[in-house]
């Protein structure tokens, strides 16, 4: 791989809509701010039915989110170190470790350091650290976790695993409730679900709008687009952001104007990306290498209607048990050959986070099922979502040459 | 005290080994299981021996085709077992849902790797913050299943009789080593550590009427030695209180010996903590007072099934008992029972396992070591693999921190 180019023609557009993402991201910055103050702030992890403390009046943050923030600004390493300092192991997922190290050093975070939570909201349907991770954190917090268990199911959700699920969100429900001293109004719910729909159907035309050629997106610009769709579904302001943005993919469609500028290759990825060397995209887009389609950004396109409070519960049942993670490896195998199908895709690269066990351990098997099925070939390359210690850019150079020499 | 011949940490585990291959030939037919709490009950009124399948030392490599070096060092030496060709046949391999991302997605990688094995699954229940019934309900109808698919693949039907059997067996087997968890809590000489958890894994590996026979012939021995020693009445309340976690009726002995140290961890080898205390010169295995590994005093200390008419409930319920898992317990609930346990046993030093790469160990160690320290007792983390790679260097730590004790 080359340098990115430091000229102003850079080999990938830039959206427009990134300026409406700054400003909506500052928004949700004030009012997490402003719901913490108030004490009516919830953190919760990405694949948590945000619908429902919404729908209760409680401002949410994501830990994830404000990882990938502390990982882009580079600073992954020195926030990580904090919660090695105090025991947690570097091998520890590296959203679990920022996240103990900001709320250990929060002056240490210029941006990406959350508010203080007064309740923590835990679903393990995208893996088994994050009932860890939270128990950690509601020791140096005081702030009570609640747990939706959603237990990973194969091929088919069973009935008990349905029914346990759906008194797991009713519990929920009496949890926030009881800390807050609040019901859950039908209305509400129903506006909020409504809403959370809307977004996510906007999202997933935007993802499929990548299938045409050029793409109108690349991964870059998925990762930094998806946030929304993660920590604000179910609000007016994250539908408009994206009424705006699939706006602008569809121009670039109906004018054929592609994520980058020369689009040879096209390439599926699999995982969470380094938000430390978002470059790595760019750097590739100079060589007409684009990424049509991910796994990560294609988790959040669950979608929920319902009329009435119960209908609604068991959409939150259906979609957060059957994320692609809580699925097991041949789900994952039949979600990418299809994403290569149907993106039309050469090839893919399976970035294999040290960090991230759920997502990554298995995928030396998927990955030749994946060629075997599809007939494309594919790269592994290793390292990290926030910690750049253990991102060796030589190596990835390296691995993915390799695979480009066999497309190119 | 009682006489004892104590074997290596290779002797014990051939000795199960030999037991499981004898048992085999025999023509018993094996279930396999890798986490630890599983109603073994089960398995055996469907006619099967559950045999508990652990990562052994000296198993370097073998993974690598399918897992990558951050995997947790456990599954990667099982995988390794595997792929060398070091399993014995089993009629299937069941492995747990839902306690930890590395074993949940073994489960898929060695359905895919080795398609001959029959992979079965128990998918376990968070149950740490529900206050209903819901996570019971839950775990006895995924043994159901297990039930129903034992019944169809295997043509075996459950067998009530059978059923009863077990329940007894495996409850003659936690009373004997219950007491003598308990007895070494109160005098850790009266029997040695190797060898009561020698015992332990001699019927976790082979789960029959011979190998509770010898735990209960070992408590026998140790019940008449603490009774002339006036030990009985304590070691009761200290098995009373462990079961409850109410330490308030337990007073030990004012004459205790000490340094008196814990063992914490998750699935670590009991056997590999001894091999390394009794390498070191001048320390003996007489200063563990109690270990809280899993395949240890969680297994140990887990409540039997009530008999009843809904079998698959019953069981659900003794599982869900195994205490300290961090699956079924909130961490708060978890470090709290550590405090009253250490507390009340006139516990010094804690030695916390840490398996390479395995999640919840090493969440959990910063607690612990916390939570030892608001009750002085002091603490030392140590990094291990099944294979004790670093041991030279384990055991230098080790050593320095019983010195600090004294």
């Amino acid at each position: 791989m080359t340098q990115e180019r430091p000229s102003e023609e850079k080999p990938y557009r830039r959206l427009e809509t990134q300026t409406l993402l700054q400003q909506i991201a500052l928004r949700h910055g004030l009012e997490a701010m402003e719901a913490s103050e108030n004490g009516n702030l919830a953190w919760v992890t990405s694949g948590f039915p945000v619908e429902i403390p919404i729908a209760m009046n409680l401002g949410v943050v994501y830990p994830e989110q404000a990882g990938a923030i502390i990982g882009a600004q580079k600073i992954g390493p020195e926030i990580c170190g904090y919660a090695e300092d105090l025991g947690y192991s570097q091998d520890l997922c590296s959203y679990a470790r920022s996240s103990i190290g900001s709320t250990e050093k929060p002056d240490k975070v210029p941006v990406g350091s959350l508010p203080t939570p007064q309740i923590l909201l835990a679903c393990n349907n995208i893996c088994g650290t994050v009932l860890r991770w939270y128990d950690a954190i509601s020791e140096m917090t005081g702030a009570p976790v609640f747990l939706l268990d959603t237990p990973p199911i194969d091929k088919q959700q069973l009935p008990h695993n349905r029914e346990y699920v759906h008194r797991g969100v009713e519990r929920l429900i009496e949890f926030i409730g009881s800390q807050f001293n609040r019901t859950l109004e039908e209305d509400r719910i129903r506006k909020v679900a409504e809403l959370s729909s809307r977004a996510t159907k906007l999202w997933i035309s935007a993802l499929e709008a990548c299938k045409n050629k050029p793409s109108p997106l690349n991964c870059a610009d998925r990762f930094l687009t998806m946030a929304p769709v993660v920590s604000s579904r179910g609000t007016e302001h994250c539908v408009e952001f994206y009424e705006a943005f699939v706006a602008e993919v569809e121009e670039r469609v109906k004018n054929r104007i592609g994520a980058i500028r020369d689009e040879k290759v096209r390439l599926l990825w699999d995982n969470i990306p380094p938000w430390h060397t978002l470059r790595f995209f760019n750097i590739l887009a100079s060589r007409g290498v684009g990424f049509p389609a991910d796994t990560y950004t294609h988790a959040w396109t669950g979608n929920m209607v319902g009329t009435d409070t119960h209908s609604i519960i068991d959409e939150v049942v259906e979609t957060y048990s059957k994320v692609y993670l809580n699925m097991g490896l041949d789900a994952k195998v039949d979600k990418m050959c299809q994403l290569i199908k149907d993106y039309d895709l050469d090839g893919f690269v399976m970035f294999s986070v040290r960090s991230c066990k759920r997502y990554s351990l298995g995928q030396l098997v998927s990955k030749e099922l994946v060629t075997e099925r599809t007939g494309v070939p594919g790269v592994i390359i290793e390292g990290d979502m926030v910690d750049s210690r253990v991102y060796n850019e030589a190596q990835i150079e390296t691995r993915v040459d390799a695979l480009l020499e066999m497309l190119m | 005290m009682r006489e004892e011949s104590n074997l290596s940490y290779e002797g014990v585990i051939e000795q199960s080994a030999a037991g499981l291959k004898e048992l085999m030939e025999s023509g018993e037919e094996i279930i396999g299981y890798i986490y630890p709490h599983v109603p073994l009950e089960l398995f055996m009124a469907h006619g099967f021996t559950p045999s508990l399948i652990r990562a052994l030392p000296g198993v370097s490599s073998g993974y690598e085709e399918s897992l990558q070096t951050f995997a947790c060092s456990y599954i990667r030496n099982l995988y390794s077992q595997r792929a060398n060709g070091q399993f014995l046949t089993l009629a299937g391999l069941l492995f747990p849902g839902n306690t930890c991302d590395a074993l949940q997605n073994l489960g898929d990688v060695w359905r895919v790797r080795f398609h001959d094995d029959r992979v079965l699954r128990l998918t376990y229940p968070v149950t740490r913050y529900s206050q209903d019934e819901s996570t019971t309900n839950f775990l006895a109808e995924e043994i159901r299943l297990l039930s129903e698919t034992l019944s169809r693949t295997y043509n075996r039907p459950f067998l009530t009789e059978s059923y009863d059997g077990a329940i007894e067996l495996v409850q003659d087997f936690r009373n004997s080593a219950q007491f003598l968890y308990s007895a070494r809590v109160v005098n850790p000489k009266i029997i040695s550590y190797s060898n009561v958890i020698r015992l332990v894994r001699t019927f976790l590996t082979v789960p029959t009427t011979s190998s509770v026979s010898e735990i209960k012939e070992a408590a026998t021995e140790v019940r008449t030695t603490a009774d002339e020693l006036g030990l009985l009445s304590i070691i009761e309340s200290v098995r009373h209180a462990i079961l409850e976690g109410d330490y308030s009726k337990v007073k030990l002995p004012e004459d205790i010996e000490t340094p008196r140290i814990a063992i914490a961890g998750g699935m670590v080898e009991p056997q590999a903590i001894t091999s390394l205390i009794n390498g070191i010169p001048d320390f003996s295995e007489s200063a563990i007072a109690i270990d809280l590994l899993s395949f240890g005093f969680k297994s140990v200390f887990t409540k039997p099934p009530s008999k009843s008419d809904d079998h698959f409930l019953e069981m659900a319920k003794s599982v869900l008992t195994a205490p300290g898992e961090p699956t079924h317990e909130g961490l708060s609930y978890r470090m709290n029972a550590m405090k009253g346990l250490l507390a009340n046993f006139s516990i010094h030093g804690l030695i916390v396992c840490e398996q390479s790469f395995c999640d919840p160990d090493q969440f959990e160690a910063p607690s612990i070591e916390k939570a030892a320290c608001e009750l002085d007792v002091k603490t030392i983390r140590v990094p291990l693999d099944p294979e004790l790679s670093d041991r030279g260097r384990i055991e230098t730590r080790i050593q320095s921190f019983l010195e600090t004790l004294e």
